[in-house]
């Protein structure tokens, strides 16, 4: 009885410190989504591959979304022409790089500073290096979803239908509009507004209206996923022998591949994790913390949902692999050489 | 146009079907989370629950939460003002146009909160005790990853020292001998170790430190030596120790110990942990 008593109030700190990040990468991505033109961005965009891929990692700063936030809005930079590496390295990166992940990691390691800069400099390596990669491959459609490559094929000239692809592509993408709260619009305004051509020309009594339904959507979800998530951890903190705990957290390979599968597995978003891995932080080696803080954002059961409504799950298993490589090498040398 | 049709077929084939839950339930979900952390906050369990740094950030969330529940239910309430015959479950046109691709049915993700915030009404968080500090690893040592005290003054007067204050110095220069003889006066619980490592007339007095909220805490300890046996003192006792430093070597270990003078029950703090 102690024991679950102990096991809840975990549980429940968990919560009560994320839930405030989770609330402001929540609002701060609805309000850029809904305020900021991407396609004024695509533009800015530089062609080369490698450079391209940074840029994409890196413009995640300025959208603060965790991975439900970012394949929608990746699969739209895509539609709208965004080179693959600029696309490929904002979907692996902009869960990671951005400012409240930033905040929330750092409010979580604040002893060990180390971690935070770490996180964010592999992150943006291994985002870049994928990006850089899958440029190779000029032509992306035979990675993509039919759906997605049969409108890259379609010529753009005809802005009329161009515009109507891509408002139809975004009611599919929902996180624009989800579910459209059914009490809440009946009224045909709503049906004007999804007609329109950007959310960002829309008006703005429009525009508060679909965050808040935003709002209310993604704290829906991502509460309910952070829930389990750290009642896993309270679970694993309390109840599995810590003998078991540090013979896996010690080891500097076993602690990276059994971190690496629990951020597989717990798909706990990235603006939250932290507290998560904080968890762990007195049982298992930095390289591991670094490796389920690097590749939990990436990869995982729920982003993968996400990802295959753009890609092929070939292409998922190429990144699959790459991200786990990747992470699995970079950590190991922290572990090995570094703390 | 064929993007949009894909995107209905895969709905249809989701086990769970279509439908947002009623704007009610998520309101109340929210209503619920955001009463409960400014409960927290009012009847000091927050101090159990995270380190007092970051309070703010969640009596912030909970008036947040709060708010939009509110902005939810307003607009719930205009709604039916408008439409007062149409049932609460009229659907839009575009109710099926758009599905999240999520790992749960949204109607359950609104349920499981308004659930879990039910059950942290019903539930009181304890502060952990000392079955804890023995599986996390009691010592008088800070755990080699944390808490490097990056600015650290001991107090002046060793018998100002709080227990905290007597493992950093302790970690700063761990030579037990340097401490001989200074006065003590500490706070913390009871803790019995495995009696493998601690004969009978001894205890660790011990205490939590917190860097940010009860998923990190960790114990700290310095064992305390009577003049007879310990089973006056159950575990999980909050006492104040006075008495004087010597050396131990208990476990095969030289260990800073406290000869204890007076031990007296204190009740336990508001806020168990130290920072």
């Amino acid at each position: 009885m102690n024991q679950l008593n102990n096991a809840f109030t975990l549980f429940l700190s968990l919560l009560v410190e994320a839930i405030p990040f989770l609330l402001l990468g929540v609002l701060f991505s609805g309000l850029l989504l809904f305020f900021v033109d991407e396609r004024k961005l695509i533009a800015l965009m530089p062609k080369h591959p490698l450079l391209g891929a940074l840029m994409g990692s890196l413009v995640g700063f300025l959208f603060p979304v965790c991975e439900c936030g970012n394949v929608p809005v990746a699969r739209r930079l895509l539609l709208q022409g965004a080179p693959t590496p600029v696309a490929v390295g904002f979907l692996l990166a902009a869960p990671t790089i951005n400012p409240v992940v930033f905040w929330s990691t750092w409010t979580a390691f604040r002893d060990q500073p180390e971690i935070v800069f770490w996180r964010i400099g592999l992150s943006l390596a291994i985002a870049t290096i994928i990006g850089w990669v899958f440029s190779v491959q000029t032509d992306l459609r035979p990675f993509l979803q039919p759906a997605i490559a049969r409108s890259l094929v379609e010529p753009r000239t005809d802005p009329a239908k161009a515009a109507n692809d891509s408002t139809h592509l975004l009611q599919s993408g929902t996180f624009l509009l989800g579910q459209p709260g059914k009490v809440i619009r009946m009224d045909t305004a709503g049906l004007a507004a999804m007609a329109a051509p950007s959310i960002t020309t829309k008006p703005l009594a429009d525009r508060l209206q679909l965050l808040l339904e935003n709002t209310v959507q993604e704290i829906r979800e991502l509460g309910s996923v952070l829930v389990l998530g750290s009642a896993i951890a309270a679970i694993i903190q309390v109840f599995v022998p810590r003998e078991v705990i540090l013979g896996l957290g010690q080891g500097p390979i076993s602690s990276i591949l059994s971190m690496m599968l629990l951020g597989g597995v717990v798909s706990i978003c990235s603006t939250v994790d932290s507290f998560f891995a904080l968890s762990f932080a007195s049982t298992f080696t930095s390289g591991a913390l670094l490796a389920f803080l690097v590749f939990g954002p990436m990869i995982d059961l729920k982003g993968v949902g996400l990802m295959l409504s753009i890609f092929k799950p070939r292409a998922i298993f190429y990144m699959f692999g790459l991200v786990s490589l990747l992470t699995f090498l970079f950590t190991l040398f922290i572990n090995l050489h570094v703390s | 146009m064929s993007v949009n049709s894909t995107s209905r077929r895969r709905k249809r084939r989701q086990p769970w079907g279509s439908g947002s839950p009623p704007a009610w339930l998520d309101a109340m979900a929210l209503s619920l989370w955001g009463i409960l952390f400014l409960k927290y906050w009012l009847n000091g369990k927050l101090n159990i629950l995270i380190h007092p740094n970051y309070m703010w950030l969640t009596i912030a969330a909970g008036i947040v939460l709060l708010g939009i529940s509110g902005l939810l239910l307003f607009k719930v309430i205009q709604k039916l003002k408008l439409q007062p015959a149409s049932s609460s479950m009229g659907t839009s046109a575009m109710g099926t146009s758009a599905q999240h691709v999520t790992l749960f049915p949204p109607i359950w993700s609104s349920s499981l909160l308004v659930a879990i915030a039910i059950l942290g009404f019903v539930i009181e968080p304890r502060a952990f005790a000392s079955q804890t500090a023995i599986q996390r690893g009691l010592t008088d040592s800070l755990t080699m990853t944390r808490a490097k005290a990056q600015s650290f003054r001991s107090a002046a007067r060793p018998e100002e020292r709080t227990l905290i204050d007597w493992v950093r110095t302790l970690n700063a220069y761990p030579e037990p001998d340097a401490y001989t003889g200074q006065k003590v006066k500490v706070q913390g619980f009871v803790t019995y170790p495995p009696a493998s490592e601690l004969p009978d007339q001894y205890f660790f007095i011990s205490r939590f430190v917190i860097t940010c909220c009860a998923a990190d805490v960790y114990p700290v300890g310095i064992p305390v030596k009577l003049s007879q046996s310990r089973s006056a003192y159950k575990p999980d006792t909050w006492l104040e120790v006075t008495g004087q430093m010597i050396t131990e070597t208990l476990g095969g270990r030289r260990q800073l110990t406290i000869q204890a003078s007076t031990l007296k029950p204190i009740p336990e703090p508001k806020n168990p942990y130290d920072y």
